[in-house]
């Protein structure tokens, strides 16, 4: 079982049921297609012939945010649609990850200075899993986010809580 | 970088048993045993797997077939009954059968066969075969669509998932959706929201009760056995309507609403296309539609007469439409966007609707292939079988099986249909819910009542295997045989000449450099 | 860091919700359409008043994408705002970049050398290409087709491709700039362009057999959402709505700007159903033309395309002196032809690099604001069919 060597955080450790568990999660994260601008485009292309989120099992995109677990923020967020983006957050069942893609999503992007209307940053209205930095990143960026947000799945455990939440920044692109 | 001004919470702690403990460390060591050699050997291993089921099946039903026929008793007026409560035949006298009938090891084997007397018995093995069946067969379902989806939009599918070709997609989307937090809304009419789903997926389950796989395997032959399922199929509309409301959503129930008038509406025409070969055989026992249908490919039901053919194929695009697969899957799309009946539903509720649409789509294509497309038999004749003198041996019948007749053809027949569905469902837009229900009710049931009112007058005039019946018949065969070598000649041509796409326009020198 | 507040103020639907909690009769319904949609418009909101199945009015609400271009514009030298515009319509990014390049050079009096016009040319009609494709494919999968998107997207790779050659980026590439673009073209471009043109034009054919001709497609928009060339016009729509709706006005024939009057080109205008090529039941300014429209104007790409290969000259591919351009103390307002509509830029200068002040006349604005007009009187799954053909881009929306 090479594959699972070394893409654990150090300390923890995971039983067989956690093992199953998780394996069916990363094995199936299905994205809400929370597309709001640019990076919209990108995942987009994702999803189509050449990158094919689908070989992960992550292709079926579903337009609920009940049945989704993931929710890709790719785009810009700003004040008007935050509000939105925190309540389909909500409606969103456990266990739910989000991946902040873009430079918009990370810390505002190239509207940090003068975007009066842009929130700098998704972190401020939803926690964030994974960040993927690029204006917009390209979609091997995306599937590099997605597998490492795979092994932060991996790594969760229900025997205990980890204290702080790991932020894991991809160094893409 | 900003801080984070969200206060982080534990995430919901979900509760599971030992068993689940136990089963989770069962599934870990399996999977360090066998996954070097699932990695290794893929096609041979599918393959193996799939052949053991099918001998281990088949081997069920011979035994329960040496429990009816073998163990009689020396005195020749006991015969083994199989009453729901009781046997007649002592172990005693199991144990004598089995050794006049030769089978060694009689002295434990009379043990286990003893219970098989019982109807009870029988049906709980019976039951869980099927279920098990039931249960494969929407997974299988549901990663060939992704698959064959894939295909048609110049992509692979599933890749990683399991190791070959994602075999194991659908598994991990099941554990994925048993875990997942179960939702219901606050203000819900929670009874009803629970019991919705079930209302969905039983009825589709049930169905497959009275479905014959071959001339005696069916669970139940039941002499109304197509009324039956028909029933079956129309208590999921209640599913559907139940869920909507449950919802607490104002515009669930609205698209809920229309789902079911869009169900509904299709029974219609799709009742009226089932009476056909009724009239044709003349009863409602599917296992008998079935075996009229013996002599090869000429004595289908579709190709009997004209009548029959059109109403064969009103009858898949009204199954279409039943189930709620495109292109009249409107309703599904503008759940999208504005609400549908499972838009509240999250985890394993949902995944009971989504697995109760696939099984109805599985029970839709059987009913398809009874009573029109020559059920479990091949297009050789049977009596060809006959006359090659294969006897009654294992291996004859394994033969006979594999040639002829029996529950592979019906199962691969099924299949074939719901390829075809999946087919349609990634080529053609969706229809609008006007045109959805026009289509319905001033193309089709007009169409279908002057093809009953035909059919029924060509049944009292033309006289049957007369000149006239003979050659809408073989005509109707060849076309038939057009088509589907059409199809093939058509697949393998594309194979044979299939071409790469103009590969990366990349360019060799960097700008700059 | 000061604690920022999100939006608070109550959703205007929020009241209706419990309010009108009853039985389902046919009353009038507040339905709510996004701003969440299944990825293919962008954060727009429909707020449609229903009976029934019948929409009574359908009013778009936007801004939820504004992210403050045009005050950005005010604080940014020219070819610091340069990447800004590629955001605003990111599906056209090199036309965008085009346009406030053109009003630049024409504000300070920048000279561009042709073979630089040719260049921008080329790259403005390849990516109108790949934003028709993008249109095309994502209406598709509006109307529940789902291969046609995904066979426009393995197209529109092989274009990116192409831009990520020439300038490194596949989706906002600020590649045309003050004076030019940024780089020349590499080694090989035009040979492998050649071998994209040849094997994607044939391509459009079979889409058209693919999608536009399809029985279903065809009913699903024909006859919908019909805008008339009057109302065409007082609405101030712009681009292929306007041509679908029979109007013969494209920028770059009424008055080209870079070199557009060298090239020889048609403009496809929308055609009444029975004409050749066009469904019976098709109408001048339904959906369908305004989605045959764009189809056909990817063929007249691809002939100014070669032409502009054909006729490439040598030369510089920017020209000089371009850094720490002063702007006049003057303002300049000007439009081209984006493949949404007329995409104008106003910048007033005042003497120094920065301007003061920035002004976008964005295409999908005015054309979106036709919704309410021919929304009202269609069905609830007409909705759809109409967005989709009107082709919009939040981005340049809301700026």
């Amino acid at each position: 079982m090479s594959w699972i060597e070394n893409r654990f955080e150090e300390g923890l450790m995971v039983t067989s049921l956690d093992w199953a568990i998780n394996w069916g999660r990363t094995s199936s994260i299905w994205p809400m297609t929370f597309g709001l601008a640019c990076c919209a485009i990108e995942m987009m292309a994702v999803g189509a012939s050449r990158f094919d989120i689908d070989r992960f099992g992550a292709g079926a995109f579903r337009a609920t945010p009940r049945q989704a677990d993931l929710m890709i923020v790719a785009g810009t967020v700003t004040y008007k649609m935050a509000s939105r983006l925190k309540r389909l957050y909500n409606q969103m069942p456990d266990p739910k990850y989000v991946i902040a893609m873009g430079a918009c999503t990370i810390g505002g992007g190239p509207y940090f200075k003068y975007g009066y209307h842009v929130v700098k940053g998704v972190d401020l209205v939803v926690p964030v899993d994974v960040y993927i930095p690029g204006c917009p990143p390209r979609p091997e960026a995306l599937l590099e986010g997605l597998m490492r947000l795979q092994d932060k799945i991996k790594s969760q455990t229900r025997a205990k809580d980890p204290i702080s939440r790991v932020r894991t920044e991809v160094l893409a692109n | 970088m900003t801080q984070l001004s969200v206060p982080w919470r534990p995430r919901a702690k979900q509760q599971h048993g030992p068993m689940a403990a136990l089963v989770a460390g069962f599934a870990k060591a399996l999977y360090a045993t066998f996954a070097p050699l699932v990695r290794a050997f893929p096609g041979p291993l599918l393959i193996g797997a799939i052949v053991t089921v099918i001998v281990g099946v088949w081997a069920n039903y011979l035994v329960f077939e040496f429990v009816d026929t073998a163990l009689v008793a020396a005195d020749t007026n006991v015969v083994a009954e199989t009453g729901l409560f009781g046997g007649l035949l002592a172990i005693t006298e199991v144990r004598a059968g089995l050794i006049a009938a030769g089978v060694p090891g009689a002295g434990t084997l009379c043990y286990l066969l003893y219970p098989l007397q019982y109807g009870l018995v029988r049906d709980v093995i019976g039951a869980g075969g099927l279920l098990g069946f039931i249960s494969v067969i929407p997974l299988y379902v549901i990663w060939w669509e992704r698959k064959v989806a894939g295909r048609i939009q110049s992509r692979t599918g599933p890749m990683r998932v399991g190791g070959w070709h994602g075999w194991s997609q659908s598994m991990a989307d099941g554990i994925k959706l048993i875990c997942k937090e179960d939702l219901c809304p606050a203000d819900a009419d929670r009874p009803l929201f629970k019991l919705a789903p079930y209302l969905a997926f039983v009825p589709a389950i049930l169905a497959f009760f009275a479905l014959p796989f071959g001339t005696y395997w069916v669970f139940r032959e039941v002499d109304v056995a197509l009324v039956f399922i028909l029933a079956m199929l129309g208590i999921e509309v209640l599913g559907v309507i139940l869920a909507g409301w449950a919802s607490n959503n104002k515009w669930s129930v609205y698209g809920a609403m229309r789902e079911a008038c869009q169900m509904v509406s299709y029974e219609i025409p799709m009742g009226m296309a089932l009476l056909i070969p009724i009239m044709a055989v003349g009863t409602l026992s599917l296992t008998e539609l079935g075996d009229t249908q013996s002599g090869g490919w000429t004595s289908w039901i579709v190709f009997r007469n004209p009548f029959t053919f059109v109403a064969a194929i009103a009858y898949y695009i009204a199954s279409l439409a039943n189930c709620k697969r495109a292109p009249f899957d409107l309703p599904e799309s503008e759940s999208e966007l504005v609400a549908g009946f499972h838009t509240e539903y999250s985890g394993f509720r949902w995944s009971l609707f989504f697995f109760g649409e696939y099984a109805a789509m599985f029970v839709v294509s059987g009913l398809c292939v009874i009573l029109f497309f020559g059920a479990w038999y091949s297009p050789l004749p049977m009596s060809l079988a006959e006359s090659w003198g294969l006897g009654d041996s294992l291996i004859a019948r394994a033969i006979k099986g594999l040639l002829f007749a029996g529950p592979l053809w019906f199962v691969g027949k099924c299949v074939f249909l719901l390829y075809v569905q999946i087919w349609i469902r990634w080529t053609l837009p969706r229809i609008r819910i006007d045109q959805v229900l026009y289509a319905c009710i001033q193309v089709l049931l007009p169409l279908m009542m002057v093809v009953l009112m035909g059919h029924t007058l060509y049944e009292l005039f033309v006289p049957t295997h007369g000149l006239v019946w003979s050659i809408f018949n073989i005509i109707l065969s060849l076309i038939g045989a057009v088509a589907v070598l059409g199809m093939i000649f058509i697949a393998t041509y594309g194979f044979w000449n299939r071409v790469g796409l103009v590969g990366s326009l990349g360019v060799e020198t960097l700008p700059g450099s | 860091m000061s604690e920022i507040a999100l939006e608070t103020r109550p959703d205007p639907l929020a009241g209706t919700d419990k309010s009108e909690q009853g039985d389902v009769r046919t009353e009038e319904m507040l339905v709510n359409m996004g701003p969440q949609h299944p990825a293919t418009h962008g954060v727009l909101r429909i707020v449609l008043r229903t009976d029934g199945e019948l929409v009574l009015e359908a009013v778009p609400h936007i801004g939820y994408l504004h992210r403050c271009a045009e005050k950005i514009g005010e604080n940014l030298a020219p070819y610091q705002y340069i990447p800004y515009t590629d955001r605003m319509d990111y599906l056209a990014g090199m036309n965008n970049n085009q346009a406030f390049a053109i009003a630049i050079e024409r504000l300070a009096g920048v000279e561009v050398p042709l073979r630089a016009q040719y260049i921008r040319v080329m790259f403005a009609e390849l990516n109108r290409i790949a934003s028709h494709l993008v249109a095309f494919g994502t209406y598709g999968l509006d109307m529940g087709a789902f291969t046609p998107f995904l066979y426009a997207f393995r197209e529109r790779e092989m274009i990116l491709d192409l831009f990520e050659s020439a300038c490194g980026a596949r989706l906002t590439y600020s590649y045309i700039t003050i004076g030019g673009v940024t780089d020349d073209l590499p080694d090989r471009f035009l040979e492998v362009l050649d071998e994209f043109m040849d094997y994607f034009e044939p391509k459009i054919d079979e889409y058209n057999q693919l999608l536009s001709f399809n029985q279903i497609f065809v009913k699903r928009t024909a006859d919908v959402g019909v805008i008339s060339a009057e109302d065409a016009v007082r609405w101030a729509l712009t681009g292929p709505v306007l041509r679908a709706s029979g109007v013969n006005w494209d920028l770059r024939k009424s008055t080209p700007y870079e070199i557009y009057d060298r090239f020889d080109f048609d403009i496809p205008i929308g055609l009444p159903g029975g004409s050749e090529g066009v469904p019976r039941a098709v109408v001048v300014g339904d959906s369908w033309n305004r989605h045959i429209v764009k189809v056909w104007e990817m063929r007249q790409s691809c002939r100014i395309i070669r032409q502009a290969m054909e006729q490439m000259p040598e030369g510089p591919h920017i020209a000089a002196k371009t850094k720490n351009l002063k702007l006049p103390d003057d303002e300049i307002y000007i439009e081209i032809e984006n493949p949404r509509g007329q995409l104008g830029f106003y910048v007033r200068g005042d003497g120094t690099q920065i301007p003061s002040r920035v002004k976008v006349r964005g295409p999908s604005f005015c054309n979106i604001s036709v919704l309410n007009h021919i929304g009202s009187g269609c069905l609830l799954a007409d909705i759809p069919a109409i967005v989709g053909s009107i082709d919009i881009v939040m981005g340049e929306c809301d700026r």
